[in-house]
C-alpha cells in the first residue's frame, strides 16, 4: 500500500450544465408563453461529469485521457476551483497552479514586461517573487529583444513561450495542465516538456489532459480514462493500451 | 471572517495594483497629453456646460459663483457615472480570465472603482484652481471633505456590484444604464441650483438621490464654508454603508453563477 498523503481528494463529483442558458430570457418567447398560457419548458441538462471519484497522492502524476467533450477540462477546472462542483466536493492540498490556457490574462496593448507581472499577479505571486524571478522568466522564454513590444505584436508561439515561462516560475504542490505542451517550435516544446519532468521529479504533484497518448505513457503513474463524463477505467500505463485499441477499433 | 478578508488582501493586493495600473497604461497609451487628459478633460466639459447653461438658459446661482458650483458637483457625478459604468462591464470583460483561474470576482468592480477614484483625486486639482481662481476661497471646513468622498466610493461600489451582477444575467442593462444614467444626471441638481424645483412632489424625489445628499454635503463645505447638518452626515452614512452592504450580499450570493452566463 503507498501511504503517502493524500493531495487531492474527488469526492463523488458531478457537474450538470443547463444547455438552455444561452437563450436565457427572450421577450417575445415571454410574450408568447403569457398568451398561449403555456409553462416553461423543462431546461435541457447536460451532465459534463457523474459520480467521478478518486484521490491522488502527493507527488503522483495524473493522466487524462478522453475523446473530445469526455468531461477532462471541466474536471480539472473543478480542481481549479474554477467551476463549483453541482454535486459532490474536490478538497485540495496544497497551492495550486492552474495552466488551463496559457495567456488567458495577457493585456494585449501591454509590453511583455509589464504582462509578465500582470500574469504573474493574476497567477497569485507576489511583487518580490516576481522581481527576483525576472531575469529567469526572460531568459527561459529567450524573449530577450522583444520586452518593450506591445504583445498584441507577438507571434503566438512566441505568447505561449512568455506565458509557459511565466507560469512555471514556481514550484508548485499541485500542478494543472490543460494541453500546453504542444507550443512553440520544436526546440522549445523539448525545454517545457524537460521543464514538466524537472518539476515532476521535484515532487510536484500532477493534474494532465493530453490527446497524445505518448506524452502521457512517458509521464504518468496513474491513467484515468473519461468517457461521457464518467471514469471507464483508472490503472498504471496499461490504461493508455487499451484506450488505444478502443478508439482505433471504433473507427 | 476577519482573518479570510486579511488573507485575500494580503494575496490579491499586487493583482489589484497590476489591474489598476494596466487600465492607466492602457487608457494613455499613445495619447500625447497622456495623464493630464485627467485633468482636462473635466476643466473642458465644465466649460461646455457652463457655456450652454450660463448663455442659453441663464442658470444662476444666487449668493456663490456658477463656475464653482457646476465644478463641484460635476467632478463627484463623474465619478460615479464613470465608475459605475466601468464596473458593469468589468465582470464580462474579464470572462476569459474567470473561466481560467480562480480568483475573487470582487476584484473587478473594486479596481475600476479604484482607477476612477485616482482620476477623480486628480480632478481635484482643476476643481481647486477653479474655487481660487473665481474667489470662492478655501476654508479649515475642507478637512471634513474625505468623509464624503469615503461614502460616494462605498456608495458608488455597492451600487457598481449590483449593476456588475444584473449586467451578466442581461445584457440590454448596458443599454438600459445608458438611459438611465442620463436620466439621473437631470435629476441631480448639477447644473441647476435646487431652489428653481418648486414642485413638492418631485423634491420628494430628490430626497431619495443618494448623490443629492453627497453633492449637498460637498458644496455646504466648497461654496458656503459650513458645517453641513448632522442629519446630512447621517444621510451620506447610511446611504454608503447600505448601498455597500446590499451591493456585497448580491454579488456573493449569485457569483458562483457568473460563470455560466458569460
Amino acid at each position: 500500500m503507498d501511504n503517502r498523503e493524500n493531495m487531492i481528494e474527488v469526492d463523488h463529483v458531478s457537474m450538470r450544465f443547463n444547455l438552455g442558458i444561452e437563450k436565457g430570457f427572450s421577450l417575445k418567447q415571454w410574450f408568447v408563453d403569457i398568451f398561449s398560457g403555456k409553462k416553461k419548458p423543462p431546461q435541457k441538462e447536460f451532465w459534463a461529469l457523474t459520480d467521478v471519484d478518486f484521490t491522488v497522492r502527493k507527488g503522483e502524476v495524473v493522466g487524462f485521457l478522453g475523446s473530445n467533450g469526455a468531461g477532462k477540462s471541466t474536471l480539472l477546472k473543478i480542481v481549479a476551483g474554477v467551476l463549483k462542483s453541482t454535486k459532490g466536493e474536490v478538497r485540495a492540498f496544497g497551492n495550486i497552479c492552474p495552466m488551463i490556457e496559457l495567456g488567458a490574462g495577457f493585456d494585449p496593448q501591454l509590453t511583455a514586461r509589464e504582462n509578465i507581472y500582470l500574469n504573474g499577479a493574476i497567477m497569485g505571486y507576489s511583487k518580490e517573487l516576481i522581481d527576483s524571478k525576472f531575469q529567469e522568466i526572460v531568459d527561459f522564454s529567450e524573449l530577450h529583444d522583444f520586452l518593450e513590444v506591445p504583445v498584441q505584436n507577438f507571434s503566438s508561439g512566441m505568447v505561449a513561450r512568455l506565458a509557459f515561462s511565466v507560469a512555471t516560475i514556481v514550484e508548485p504542490e499541485i500542478l494543472i495542465v490543460d494541453e500546453i505542451l504542444s507550443v512553440g517550435d520544436i526546440a522549445f516544446q523539448a525545454k517545457s516538456m524537460d521543464k514538466m519532468l524537472s518539476m515532476i521529479g521535484g515532487g510536484t504533484t500532477v493534474l494532465f489532459v493530453s490527446h497524445s497518448v505518448e506524452q502521457i505513457k512517458k509521464m504518468c503513474d496513474t491513467v484515468v480514462w473519461l468517457d461521457h463524463g464518467k471514469i471507464v477505467k483508472i490503472g498504471g500505463k496499461e490504461v493508455c493500451d487499451e484506450y488505444t485499441n478502443k478508439m482505433l477499433n471504433l473507427n | 471572517m476577519l482573518n479570510n478578508v486579511k488573507y485575500v488582501w494580503k494575496k490579491y493586493r499586487f493583482l489589484l495594483h497590476q489591474l489598476v495600473s494596466r487600465d492607466f497604461k492602457v487608457k494613455y497609451k499613445r495619447s500625447v497629453l497622456g495623464v493630464l487628459w485627467s485633468l482636462l478633460y473635466p476643466v473642458l466639459t465644465m466649460a461646455v456646460m457652463a457655456l450652454v447653461f450660463t448663455n442659453v438658459f441663464k442658470f444662476t446661482t444666487p449668493g456663490v459663483n456658477y463656475l464653482a458650483y457646476l465644478m463641484s458637483g460635476l467632478v463627484a457625478f463623474n465619478y460615479f457615472s464613470e465608475a459605475s459604468n466601468l464596473s458593469m462591464s468589468s465582470v464580462v470583460a474579464n470572462f476569459s480570465l474567470i473561466n481560467k483561474v480562480y480568483m475573487p470576482k470582487y476584484i473587478f468592480p473594486v479596481s475600476k472603482c479604484v482607477f476612477v477614484g485616482i482620476n477623480f483625486l486628480l480632478s481635484q486639482i482643476p476643481l481647486y484652481i477653479i474655487l481660487l481662481a473665481t474667489g470662492t476661497g478655501i476654508t479649515w471646513h475642507h478637512v471634513l471633505l474625505p468623509f464624503v468622498y469615503l461614502c460616494l466610493f462605498m456608495f458608488t461600489l455597492g451600487f457598481s456590484m449590483i449593476l456588475a451582477t444584473v449586467a451578466v444575467f442581461l445584457r440590454d442593462m448596458f443599454y438600459i444604464y445608458g438611459v438611465i444614467i442620463s436620466l439621473w444626471t437631470y435629476m441631480t441638481p448639477i447644473m441647476y441650483d435646487i431652489a428653481i424645483i418648486d414642485n413638492p412632489g418631485l423634491m420628494m424625489i430628490f430626497k431619495f438621490n443618494p448623490l443629492y445628499w453627497f453633492l449637498y454635503f460637498i458644496r455646504r463645505i466648497m461654496l458656503y464654508h459650513t458645517v453641513p447638518e448632522i442629519n446630512v452626515w447621517l444621510y451620506c452614512l447610511i446611504f454608503g454603508l447600505g448601498f455597500l452592504v446590499l451591493g456585497l450580499f448580491i454579488f456573493k450570493k449569485n457569483q458562483d453563477k457568473f460563470i455560466y452566463y458569460v
